[in-house]
Parts: structure tokens; C-alpha cells; sequence
């Protein structure tokens, strides 16, 4: 378990080095961080100025191991728009961000779970086909046209929900159903062929034969191996959660992670974009590193193999 | 089974031998209202994508600007603009005709490039296994880390939107579910008796590639293709929503969704049409896709 | 699973129901606000957005101020002014101003602020606010004098707004940072709390001086957001939530007037569009080096079509490089009337009877680009359209990757030519004109206090523009304000919202 437990970190480890590369290069090579960090109203020298200060006229991959050398500290250095430390505007934006995530995420498993299991208990009834419906609707629906259809029905006709900000829990409701029903189509599918699996397989039929309930079976027997591999998809999913939150946060005005970075392109600020997605990667490599260790942990097999 | 008895007296071969595998086929495509009712709807789609110049009512670049915001007929409009105009007063349907050109064109051409991309690596890595594989799936992992959205909007904003920029960063970014999925059917091809038959004559790496494993991996091909190609379409619906997908005056149904984001609270029909449009046409491609892996590998429905 | 679906619906409702009614705003004497633009920074030298100059002109005091409608200079801080000669300014302060801190509030506090913002190193971010001043001196405890480096016919234009009197003694203890996180200042409204770029909250200042230009504030807090999409904005404002918004599209505007359930108020700015060209080729070798098809362009586009149908408000077509009533803007220029038969010859004369094709950009307004690339498109002329962020494409001009582009300019509000057209055509990085005679005229204009001369000089600048068509001048802008029924708000020309004269019903 340690070996692998190793071999895991190192490669995670090595995933994050690549991607920040690419992050860096991309956004270096397609704009002129000197002339952007000077601003509107700086002179041709002024830029001039800048670009040797910080050291924008040194080769990219020098620039580029002093950054992540930084990166690795917690220091993402300065932003260009705001002129406050990169860690100190993400530092207060990502809890936003990880809150809508972590509801989300719940939402969805909350929603697409016990669907799931009631569309594998009854294949083909309704049930099945209306579990069936949503999934197909979920992936087909432009999440931004959700969006503005919710605020329209609940925020403004109705009047019920606040739509913009992130005070209290009320505010990420709108956010949570819209950001939460993408996930679901993905999520209840899984959980639906996983327990059609297990309910298929011998050991539910010899509880059957001793005529444990239906419950005991579903919940106690069945379910427990079925959600395995849907613990690894939702770990895989708020991942992506969270770099597909953008248009959501934007529409309900909540001040995440994903809204400053989609501003901070805007503006050129490239430490904030540069770091917003270094940190959102890192996530998703946390995230699919825990449910890989997760799985080893429950599955000798992968260890060995 | 259903028994039709042709020739009264004398059996049917059918009823000796059981449907041939084109009649089973057949049957299990126009048994599934899934990918019937999505084949008809992408079936419309295209027609209307390929014979807009012929059909169109207008030219979807002429406006005039005095009669912008006409409502579709069933609102208050009139039968010259069947559904009303925009907010150049550009002819509503004449653009949702050459709209659906530019939303297929994108969902296939990203998911060519995808395709060739993804294809390539997750057959090199599941037919060599080994150093090979290990590359690959480092490749595909740190794809995946990669947030696909801000990513695209960073890239978008540096160097400008157009067809070809977003078209070419759709299918630079998509490829990871092809490689994934081709990679584990190339593995599981590979372990064929008849992959080892042919190495055994002498068949060349190449040959074997094209003749033996791609016919068999291109049933999920064609499965990855229909989400790719859908979610290729969401994303770049996205974009436009956001101001950097395709760029106006190119009549894309996410830029015309964004254009009607506007108006929303007192037209809401501007951003409802193009909205069902986009909705209607991922979800026939998506139903496509099921509709193919139910009928070709019956075996995996359940 | 039904009772699971129908238990989730009530909880809903329960939720829903739950949440207590809008914040509204008259009932807790709450003016809330909400705008699109995350303001990086509140102190007014370390921003460059509107937004910025709204927060300073309701938090700081100057000098002087000018009153927006009659646009008479007059006393604030100071008591009165004279010029000594021409690159001195000298004044007498009020006696008894205070910050919002309690410090006092006297010629210490001008000396330093200006001097301070003098200094380039210190990177004041619009240099061209502060440029001018050379330095100021104390001449006793209300008695200031400030030294001008040349003479500057436009002083008093910065010294009644973006020149905003400091704290010495806070300042210099907390610099930009702390002023940045902890405004202090001497204006209407002191602010209480704030999130940078999200949220700003203001109280009533009430030892604010008595008798000011400005008036004495009215509502007792006022609370700013930051709300970055425009239909969530009406939402807000719809449900009770936001008091005020602006910058209101027309078509929305004219939805939201009927429904009668906002106020609309629309006032023109000095903001005006433009197209710039590239006629000097130093972007490439396009066809917009040939002059007739500058003008062919000029020809080809209804511009009193789009101000009719999509700008609509009080906006109005425009001929020259500047806005009409700014000191030393002429209007007797060479008119490009709306004629695609003449563009197409034009064209045609030039060598391209059946165009060609050019990349075109903007940065906003994408309608009006969408117009008018449009009306090229009938010509012959195919436009290749990217719509960037303002960043970008300001990079990407000054890059000289920008053959032609839809812009637009607001002038910082300031009521003289020198503010726009001397901005971009005295060779600059945004110029791309490079006429070394049109730069001399608008330099002896800059520079020349009498009148007359500025004026004719400028004027001989602004035809040679319109002959050659450098730019394509297109339309005055406007803006929309909706706010709520029980709001009296009165918007300026200068598009400075000023919240300290507003007041409940």
C-alpha cells in the first residue's frame, strides 16, 4: 500500500508540474504581461521599465521555475488589476466557490442516488424512465438557459429566493440546483447500472433465498458495493465542478474563484488567471488521488496490479 | 420472436435459422423510440443545416433596422417573418436555418479533431501497452486536471475569437474521452485470438491497426463522437454566452441564446427558440449515441 | 419515490417561504446600488474606472467643485481662488473641515496630498490627472499656493474633481495599502465597511461642512454591489432588492418605463463612438491607406439609422473628433452622409469594385458593431468581427495588430477638446493617423491660453481628421438610470452619479 501510495504522489506530483507549465506558457505567450501589468495610461518606457524590473525579458523557462518555485510557497505573486497578493484574493474567493461546490455535489448525489437505486430496482418501469428523462434533459440543458429561466421563475416572478450574492445559504440555492443538475445524468447512470450489477449477482440472490427484506438487502448488501465507483465519479465531478462554475457564478453574481478568474482574463491579469487554475487543477489531482488511494483501500487488486 | 410464415406449407428459411444479424439489427433500431426520435429530429436538423440558402425565407445577414424585434406569428407577428426578427431585425428563422450550419459544423469538426487526437493515443496506448501507455495516460490525466472552461476562455480572450480558434481549442481540449475509451477497447481487442493470428502471418503493426482493431473499436467511436460532438456544442454555446465564442454577425444558436439573454424579462420567446434549438439538438445527439450502444452491443443494455 | 419527490418540493416551498422580505430600501433609510464593475481599488488615485470617480466624489472633497449644471467652479474646500499668474493657482481654505476621522482639515493636508501625487514615483495611475501640478506650497494654516509646471488652460478642471484632498497624517501613516482597505476622506459619506471589489457601505458623514456646493446628504446609508450580469441587475431591481441601477440597455429601458414599476431617466454623456483607421499602414499594408476607402467606410454605414433604432435615448450622430460641447469642438466639418451607392463608387475608384475583407474589432456595444459591419457587408466590404475585452484590445491597438476598430471615449468627463482628440492624434501609441500636421495644430492648441487661437487652432485639427477620414466619428452616447419609485435621483451630463443629492420621497 505504501509503494503504491508513493507511486500515486509522484505521479500527481508530476501532473501539477505539467500543467502549470502549460497554464504559464499559454498565457505568456499570448500576451504581453509587461504591457499589461503597466496599465492604461503607462508610456512606451514605462513598459519598458516594468518588462526589465520584473524580469519579463528573461527567458520563459527561467521565468517560469521562479514562479512555480514561488508557486509551491503559497506565493503566486502580485496581481496586476488589484495590486494585492495573488494568495490573499483567492484566499477569500475560493471558500465561495468550494461552498456552491460541496452543495452542488450534494444536490446531485442527493437527486441522482436514490433515483438510481429505484431505477434499478424497477428496470424499465415509470420510475426508470422518468429517473431515464431527467438524466437525458440534465445533459441536453445549456446550464446558463437554466439559469435564467430559475431567476426569471423564482427571483422575479415569484419573488421567493434572492438571486445575486452569497450571504446567506438562501443565495446558493438557484446556484446549487443549476450548477448540481449537471452532474446528475452522469452520477444516477452509474449508480443505476452498478446496482443492476450486484442486485444480478449471487450473493443478493442467496439473501433473497433467506429471505432477508428488501431494504436490508438494498441498503445493508447492494448499495454499499454499488456506490464505490460513484464515490470516485462525484470526487471526479466536483473537480470539474468546480472549473465549470464560471458562467453560474457570473449569472448569480456570486464572487468565487471561477468569477475572478473569468474577470482577470478580461483584464489581463495574468497571476490570478494563471494561479485560479493551478489551484482548481490541484484540486481535481487531490481529488482523483484520495479516491484512487480509496479504491486501492477497498480493492487489493489495484495495489498489486 | 415474431414468426411470419411466408410460403404456407413449406417453413420460411428465417424461421429455421432466426433473423439474420442485418434483420436483428433492424428490428432493434426501429424497436428503440429513443434513437428514432433522435435520428428524426438530427434528421431535420441536417436537412435544414444543408439546404438553408435553398429554403430560407431571407438572407441572414440583411437587417433593417426598423423593424427590429418582431414577434413570431403566434405572439404578434406576421407570416413574412414566421418567427419574428432579432435585434437587428434579421429575419428569426432564416438565422436559426444557417445557425444550425454553424452549431454542427462545430460539434463535428471538434470532435474530428478530438477524435483523430484521442483515437490515435488510446490506440497506440492500449495495442503497445507498456512505456507507451504510461505516457499516454500521464497525458490523459494532466488533460484532465485541466479545467476545460476557464481554459478555453483564457485562450479565446488572448488571441480572439473566430470560427477556426474556437473550432481548433474545442478539439484541442475534448480528445480525453476518446483516448480513455479507445484505449480500454484496444486492450480488451488486443487479447483476440485473431489479433494474435494475424501478428502470427506477419501482418505489419500498421496493417494490423487499420484492419484488425479499428473496425472493431468503431462502435464506441461512434458513441464517443455523439457526446463529444454535444458537448462540444454546450461549450461552445457557453462561450458565446460569455462574448468570446463565434463572433457576429455569424448566426451560431449560443451567440443567438446570448444576443436574447438581453431581453429576457419582456421577450423571452428571443432566447426560448434558440434555446430549444441548442437544447433539442444535444439531446438528439446524445439520444443517437445511446440509441447506437443499445442496438450494436446488445449485449451491455439492461 | 413520489413521497420523496413531493417531500424535496415542500422543503422547497418551506425554504422559499422562509426568506424574509426584499431589503427594502426606504423603510431602513438603505439606498442600495448596484453596478457592474469589480473597482479594484476605492482610493481615487489607483483606479481608472467611472466607478472609481463615483466612490471619490462621495467620500472625498476637493478644492473646488464644479457644478454640473450650470458648469460654474465653485468654492469647496477652498474658499476662493485666484491666479496669480499663469502657472500659479493660489487659495483660501474653509476653516473648521474635518476628515471622517476627526483630523482637521487644513493647508497641511493640501500641500501634502498634492505634492504627494506630484511625485511620479509614488505611480498616481492616471499620470494625466496630476501631470500638470509642479508642486504647492503653504503659504499659513488656510492659505495654500499651487505651482503649475506650464501653463494649463485645463487646471481648474482637475482641481474641481479628481484632485481629492488627503489625510495627511492618516496617509502617511497607513499609505495607499491601509487607505485602500480604510478610506478616509472629508466628503458627504464616510464608508464603513468594505469588501474590495464586491461591496462598499457608506454612512452619512455628519460633521460634513456646512453650506458645500455638493449639499448635505439626505439618506443615511447607502450600500454598493457589485453585480456583473445586467439581467440579474433588473432582476434585482425588479424584486425590491436594488434601489438604483444604470447604464440600462434601450430596449430594457423603455420595457422597464412602461411597466411603471422603476423610474427611467436617460441623460447624454460626453462619451461619443468612434471608428479609428489605420491610414498611416503601420499595421500592415491594408486597403484603409487609400483615403477614398476611409470615406467610401464613412459613406457606407447609417449611422442616424443605429442612433434611431438601437442607441435611441439623447444621443446624436456626431461629425467631428470630439463632443460638441466641449471647449474648442467644431462641428463645421467635412459630413459623411449616409450614400452606399457613393461608398460602392468610391470603392470602385480606389481599385476594389468588389471589396475585400478586414478585420474589424470592439470591445463593447456588440449590437451596434453587429450594425454596422452589417452596413459594410452591403458595400462589398466583409468584416472579419472580434469582440475582445477592453484590456485586450487596448493592447492589441497599441500592439498595432488593430487595423480598424470600433471605440469609444469618455474625455474623464472633462469639458475640453484636449481631453480626446489631442489624446490620440498627437502621435501617441493609439494613434494611427500619424499627420504631423494635424499634431501641430492640436499642440499649439494645448498649449495656448487665449481662447481664439485654441479655437482655431483645434478647429483646422478637427476638419483635416474629417477630410482625411482618420476616424470615423459616430454617435454621442447616453445612459440609462432605473431606479426605484420612491428614489428622487437626478443624473448629470458628466455621468457622475452623485448619491449625496439624492433623497427618498
Amino acid at each position: 500500500m505504501l509503494v503504491y501510495t508513493l507511486k500515486r504522489l509522484f505521479l500527481a506530483f508530476l501532473v501539477a508540474l505539467t500543467v502549470s507549465a502549460i497554464t504559464f506558457s499559454l498565457t505568456y505567450l499570448a500576451s504581453d504581461p509587461a504591457t499589461a501589468m503597466a496599465g492604461e495610461t503607462a508610456s512606451d518606457a514605462d513598459i519598458e521599465y516594468i518588462r526589465t524590473l520584473y524580469g519579463f525579458d528573461r527567458p520563459i523557462t527561467v521565468q517560469y521555475l521562479e514562479w512555480a518555485g514561488r508557486a509551491i510557497q503559497g506565493d503566486f505573486g502580485e496581481s496586476f488589476y488589484f495590486k494585492l497578493p495573488v494568495s490573499t484574493l483567492l484566499f477569500e474567493r475560493l471558500p465561495v466557490s468550494m461552498i456552491l461546490g460541496v452543495c452542488a455535489i450534494s444536490f446531485a448525489i442527493i437527486l441522482s442516488i436514490p433515483l438510481g437505486v429505484l431505477a434499478a430496482i424497477r428496470p424499465n418501469s415509470f420510475l426508470d424512465r422518468m429517473a431515464l428523462g431527467i438524466s437525458v434533459v440534465g445533459q441536453a440543458m445549456p446550464s446558463f438557459w437554466l439559469a435564467l429561466l430559475l431567476i426569471l421563475i423564482f427571483g422575479v416572478n415569484l419573488n421567493l429566493l434572492p438571486i445575486t450574492g452569497s450571504e446567506t445559504w438562501k443565495h446558493f440555492i438557484l446556484p446549487t440546483i443549476v450548477l448540481g443538475y449537471y452532474a446528475t445524468p452522469a452520477i444516477m447512470r452509474l449508480t443505476r447500472t452498478g446496482m443492476l450489477e450486484v442486485l444480478g449477482s449471487d450473493y443478493i440472490r442467496t439473501a433473497r433465498a433467506k429471505g432477508l427484506s428488501l431494504p436490508v438487502i438494498l441498503f445493508k448488501h447492494a448499495l454499499r458495493n454499488a456506490v464505490i465507483p460513484v464515490v470516485s465519479l462525484a470526487a471526479v465531478q466536483f473537480g470539474f465542478m468546480l472549473g465549470g462554475s464560471i458562467v453560474i457564478e457570473s449569472i448569480f453574481a456570486l464572487h468565487g474563484a471561477g468569477y475572478l478568474a473569468w474577470e482577470s482574463i478580461g483584464r489581463n491579469d495574468l497571476p490570478v488567471v494563471q494561479a485560479v487554475v493551478l489551484v482548481f487543477s490541484l484540486f481535481y489531482i487531490v481529488l482523483t488521488f484520495l479516491s484512487d488511494l480509496l479504491n486501492a483501500w477497498l480493492d487489493p487488486r489495484i495495489r498489486v496490479g | 420472436m415474431t414468426t411470419t410464415i411466408a410460403n404456407r406449407g413449406l417453413p420460411a428459411a428465417e424461421d429455421i435459422v432466426g433473423p439474420t444479424p442485418g434483420q436483428q439489427m433492424r428490428r432493434r433500431i426501429f424497436g428503440h423510440y429513443g434513437l428514432l426520435f433522435g435520428g428524426t429530429i438530427l434528421g431535420i436538423m441536417f436537412l435544414m443545416a444543408i439546404l438553408a440558402p435553398l429554403i430560407a425565407p431571407h438572407d441572414p445577414y440583411l437587417q433593417e433596422l426598423l423593424g427590429r424585434m418582431q414577434q413570431p406569428v403566434w405572439m404578434s407577428g406576421s407570416w413574412d417573418h414566421i418567427l419574428g426578427t432579432d435585434h437587428l431585425g434579421r429575419d428569426f428563422l432564416t438565422r436559426l436555418m444557417y445557425g444550425a450550419q454553424i452549431s454542427l459544423l462545430i460539434g463535428f469538426a471538434a470532435a474530428l479533431i478530438s477524435g483523430v487526437i484521442g483515437t490515435a493515443l488510446g490506440v497506440a496506448a492500449g495495442y503497445f501497452g507498456g512505456r507507451v501507455d504510461m505516457v499516454v495516460t500521464f497525458l490523459i490525466t494532466v488533460r484532465l486536471s485541466m479545467p476545460v472552461v476557464l481554459v478555453a476562455l483564457a485562450v479565446v480572450a488572448l488571441i480572439g475569437g473566430s470560427l477556426t480558434v474556437v473550432i481548433s481549442v474545442l478539439g484541442l481540449l475534448l480528445w480525453d474521452r476518446f483516448a480513455v475509451v479507445m484505449r480500454s477497447a484496444t486492450m480488451q481487442i488486443r487479447q483476440m485470438d485473431y489479433v494474435a493470428a494475424a501478428k502470427a502471418v506477419g501482418c505489419s503493426t500498421p496493417r494490423i491497426l487499420l484492419t484488425e482493431i479499428l473496425p472493431n473499436i468503431v462502435n464506441s467511436l461512434i458513441v464517443v463522437v455523439t457526446l463529444e460532438m454535444a458537448h462540444a456544442i454546450l461549450l461552445e454555446a457557453a462561450l458565446s454566452f460569455l462574448g468570446m465564442g463565434v463572433q457576429p454577425p455569424m448566426p451560431s444558436w449560443g451567440l443567438m441564446v446570448s444576443e436574447g439573454k438581453e431581453q429576457i424579462y419582456f421577450e423571452a420567446w428571443m432566447i426560448t427558440i434558440p434555446g430549444i434549438a441548442l437544447f433539442l439538438l444535444v439531446l438528439a445527439i446524445n439520444l443517437v449515441g445511446d440509441g447506437i450502444r443499445d442496438v450494436t452491443a446488445p449485449e451491455h443494455r439492461n | 419515490m413520489k413521497r420523496f419527490v413531493a417531500a424535496s418540493a415542500l422543503s422547497l416551498v418551506a425554504l422559499a417561504s422562509a426568506t424574509p422580505a426584499a431589503l427594502a430600501g426606504k423603510a431602513d433609510d438603505t439606498l442600495n446600488i448596484v453596478w457592474e464593475r469589480e473597482l479594484e481599488n476605492v482610493d481615487s488615485y489607483f483606479n481608472t474606472a467611472r466607478e472609481g470617480i463615483i466612490v471619490s466624489r462621495m467620500t472625498w472633497d476637493a478644492l473646488l467643485y464644479r457644478d454640473p449644471a450650470t458648469m460654474e467652479y465653485k468654492p469647496l474646500i477652498a474658499k476662493s481662488y485666484k491666479w496669480v499668474d499663469d502657472t500659479t493657482l493660489e487659495f483660501e481654505l474653509n476653516e473648521g473641515l474635518t476628515f471622517h476621522n476627526g483630523e482637521e482639515l487644513d493647508a497641511d493636508d493640501v500641500v501634502f496630498t498634492y505634492n504627494w501625487v506630484a511625485d511620479p514615483a509614488n505611480g498616481v495611475k492616471t499620470q494625466r490627472n496630476v501631470s500638470w501640478i509642479k508642486g504647492a506650497k503653504k503659504l499659513g494654516k488656510y492659505k495654500v499656493q499651487v505651482m503649475l509646471k506650464a501653463a494649463f488652460p485645463a487646471a481648474l478642471e482637475f482641481v474641481s474633481g479628481a484632485v481629492s484632498i488627503y489625510p495627511k497624517d492618516y496617509y502617511e501613516k497607513v499609505g495607499p495599502d491601509g487607505m485602500a482597505l480604510k478610506p478616509v476622506g472629508s466628503g458627504p459619506y464616510k464608508v464603513t465597511e468594505l469588501e474590495p471589489g464586491r461591496k462598499i457601505v457608506w454612512e452619512k458623514f455628519d460633521g460634513y461642512m456646512q453650506g458645500s456646493p455638493k449639499g448635505t446628504p439626505t439618506i443615511g446609508k447607502i450600500v454598493q454591489r457589485t453585480i456583473p450580469e445586467r439581467n440579474t441587475q433588473i432582476a434585482e431591481l425588479l424584486s425590491g432588492r436594488a434601489d438604483w441601477m444604470w447604464r440600462v440597455p434601450a430596449d430594457q429601458a423603455d420595457r422597464l418605463s412602461s411597466s411603471g414599476r422603476v423610474q427611467i431617466v436617460n441623460e447624454q454623456t460626453f462619451r461619443i463612438g468612434y471608428i479609428t483607421m489605420d491610414a498611416s499602414g503601420t499595421t500592415g499594408d491594408t486597403p484603409l491607406k487609400d483615403v477614398r476607402v476611409r470615406q467610401a467606410i464613412s459613406h457606407a454605414i447609417d449611422r442616424e439609422g443605429i442612433v434611431k433604432a438601437l442607441v435611441r435615448g439623447k444621443s446624436a450622430v456626431v461629425d467631428s473628433a470630439c463632443f460638441p460641447s466641449q471647449v474648442g469642438c467644431t462641428t463645421e466639418v467635412q459630413k459623411y452622409a449616409y450614400d452606399p451607392a457613393k461608398a460602392k463608387a468610391l470603392l470602385a475608384e480606389a481599385g476594389y469594385p468588389d471589396g475585400f475583407s478586414i478585420d474589424f474589432y470592439a470591445y463593447r456595444n456588440r449590437d451596434y458593431a453587429e450594425a454596422m459591419a452589417g452596413f459594410l457587408g452591403q458595400v462589398g466590404i466583409k468584416t472579419n468581427f472580434n469582440f475582445l475585452k477592453y484590456a485586450a484590445l487596448r493592447d492589441k491597438i497599441r500592439a498595432k495588430e488593430v487595423p480598424m476598430a470600433f471605440m469609444t471615449w469618455g474625455s474623464y468627463s472633462i469639458n475640453d477638446v484636449s481631453a480626446i482628440t489631442s489624446n490620440f492624434f498627437t502621435h501617441g501609441k493609439d494613434d494611427l493617423a500619424l499627420d504631423a500636421e494635424v499634431k501641430e495644430y492640436l499642440v499649439k492648441g494645448d498649449t495656448t491660453v487665449d481662447l481664439a487661437v485654441r479655437k482655431e487652432a483645434y478647429g483646422k485639427a478637427l476638419n483635416l481628421i474629417s477630410e482625411k477620414a482618420y476616424w470615423l466619428p459616430l454617435w454621442s452616447y447616453n445612459t440609462n438610470y432605473a431606479f426605484s419609485n420612491d428614489v428622487n435621483f437626478t443624473p448629470t451630463s458628466d455621468e457622475i452619479p452623485r448619491f449625496f443629492t439624492a433623497s427618498w420621497k
